[in-house]
């Protein structure tokens, strides 16, 4: 039997789960590419060194984002693979693709680049690896000529990214899909010609179980929630009590904030102690439906830890409507957008600034009051949202109670 | 768009550009003119870098500004 000239990679197919090195092994069949691919990648394995070179070009003719360049460092042993450029694909939006896109997509790739996708990177976007630079235009060329557009990448707004809300789940509160294409169209310039301090990302969810953890990865998350009382069902109550689901164990006693009631017929709910969790809503859909007023949450500075640590967004308003053209929205987004561009520092993420200067010093910028919900426990620790000026001195909250 | 900013930046560009430092943040490009608008001086980088003069150099998470003629080849 011939011996494998890739037994460090080889190693990666014997797991439990499918592996990239087979996806590859698979591409290498029709493409040099891919082929180059792997010997570059086991001679990473085996000298424990990277063998890439990144950065340097940007895009195609008017764009200054949605690529990557990279280049090998051994073009003398891997030719193929001198130039590996990856580009970013503008995604639809929630991922919704007909078989018919998706095939000319592969097609365009197959015919431009190595055939290796990635579907879909952190960012959302399909990204298409390893393409040399003179296929960069005549790539993108088809793409546009196939109706697919650059997503962002580099110091510029990132793709937007949402949930599939309306399109398929029963619980959006918002129309994500519309937000999110609206946000795209609105925002090209700042996609597709890097002006900011470093990225920016937006993410929509139209519901509090934020299927695209916009709280955690976005600096800007909208996230679809509602006003007034949790609508019940008494009659799916019933049937649910009927069932194998155990309502006190299972949904009041896990519910966060413990606002639920049960006594074994009746569901109730303090609906203004409800945070949001979606817990029981989640195990009993049938029963349970979010409120009527709808509308969503906005938040800013989530990060992934790069440089510095992760953080998770912060709420900064708790309720906004949400309907098109979305003007108060892209207002909000400007004003802040505009107050990080000014004072951000060179690869400072938003949540970053505002831990520098002080979330009251961002709220006055942007010009949004400090409200309670902004902080988790209001009532026994205001936090230091407020200017010495806002705080009612005794006397003065004594005048007002009278 | 005033051509005497455009000309300034360019100027500037060409006087950093002595040295090893070729790239540059658009944040730091903006903080070498601290008596003009924020927004003008990124408007004319933008049509300095539209003319070609200046070019976009990206890592990838950040993108600087540099001059076409320091641009690497490959």
């Amino acid at each position: 039997m011939e011996k494998s000239k890739t037994p460090l990679l080889d190693q990666l197919e014997g797991g439990k789960w499918p592996s990239f090195v087979k996806d590859m092994k698979q591409a290498a069949e029709k493409s040099p590419m891919a082929k180059d691919l792997i010997s570059q990648l086991e001679l990473s394995y085996k000298e424990k060194i990277g063998h890439w070179k990144h950065g340097g070009i940007v895009g195609v003719k008017g764009y200054g984002g949605g690529v990557i360049g990279r280049y090998s460092d051994r073009p003398d042993l891997f030719p193929a693979v001198q130039h590996f450029h990856t580009m970013r694909v503008n995604h639809p939006t929630g991922w919704f693709y007909t078989t018919k896109a998706l095939r000319k997509l592969c097609d365009i790739w197959d015919k431009h680049g190595s055939g290796l996708t990635n579907m879909h990177g952190s960012t959302g976007d399909a990204i298409l690896l390893g393409m040399k630079t003179d296929q960069l235009q005549p790539c993108f060329d088809d793409l546009s000529d196939s109706g697919f557009d650059l997503g962002g990448s580099g110091s510029a707004l990132r793709t937007p990214s949402a949930c599939v809300g309306p399109g398929r789940c029963e619980w959006a509160c918002i129309d994500s899909l519309d937000i999110c294409y609206n946000l795209t169209m609105n925002y090209q310039g700042k996609m597709h010609r890097p002006m900011f301090p470093y990225k920016f990302k937006i993410k929509v969810s139209a519901c509090p179980n934020d299927c695209v953890a916009s709280i955690a990865r976005s600096d800007f998350s909208i996230i679809g929630t509602w006003k007034g009382v949790i609508r019940i069902d008494q009659k799916e109550i019933d049937a649910y009590a009927a069932s194998d689901l155990d309502i006190q164990k299972e949904v009041c006693d896990l519910c966060p904030t413990k606002c639920m009631e049960w006594d074994g017929k009746t569901l109730k709910i303090h609906d203004g102690d409800c945070n949001r969790c979606m817990h029981c809503i989640n195990l009993m859909p049938k029963a349970l439906r979010p409120g009527k007023e709808k509308g969503a949450t906005i938040l800013v500075g989530g990060k992934a830890p790069i440089l510095e640590g992760a953080l998770l967004s912060s709420v900064i308003v708790p309720f906004m409507k949400l309907e098109p053209p979305y003007t108060e929205l892209k207002d909000l987004i400007d004003r802040i957008q505009d107050w990080w561009d000014e004072h951000g520092k060179s690869r400072e993420r938003l949540g970053e600034l505002i831990k520098r200067l002080g979330m009251r010093v961002f709220l006055r910028a942007v010009g949004l009051p400090a409200v309670p919900q902004m902080v988790k426990a209001p009532r026994s620790n205001p936090y230091v949202f407020f200017w010495p000026e806002d705080i009612k001195k005794p006397d003065e909250i004594a005048k007002e109670v009278k | 768009m005033s051509d005497d900013l455009k000309a300034r930046i360019t100027a500037a560009f060409k006087d950093k550009s002595k040295g090893d430092k070729k790239m540059f943040y658009i944040r730091d490009v903006v903080k070498w003119f601290p008596g003009d608008d924020r927004h003008a001086v990124q408007n004319t980088v933008q049509e300095l870098l539209n003319e070609d003069i200046l070019k976009y150099w990206s890592s990838g998470s950040s993108t600087y500004v540099m001059l076409a003629e320091f641009f690497p080849k490959e």
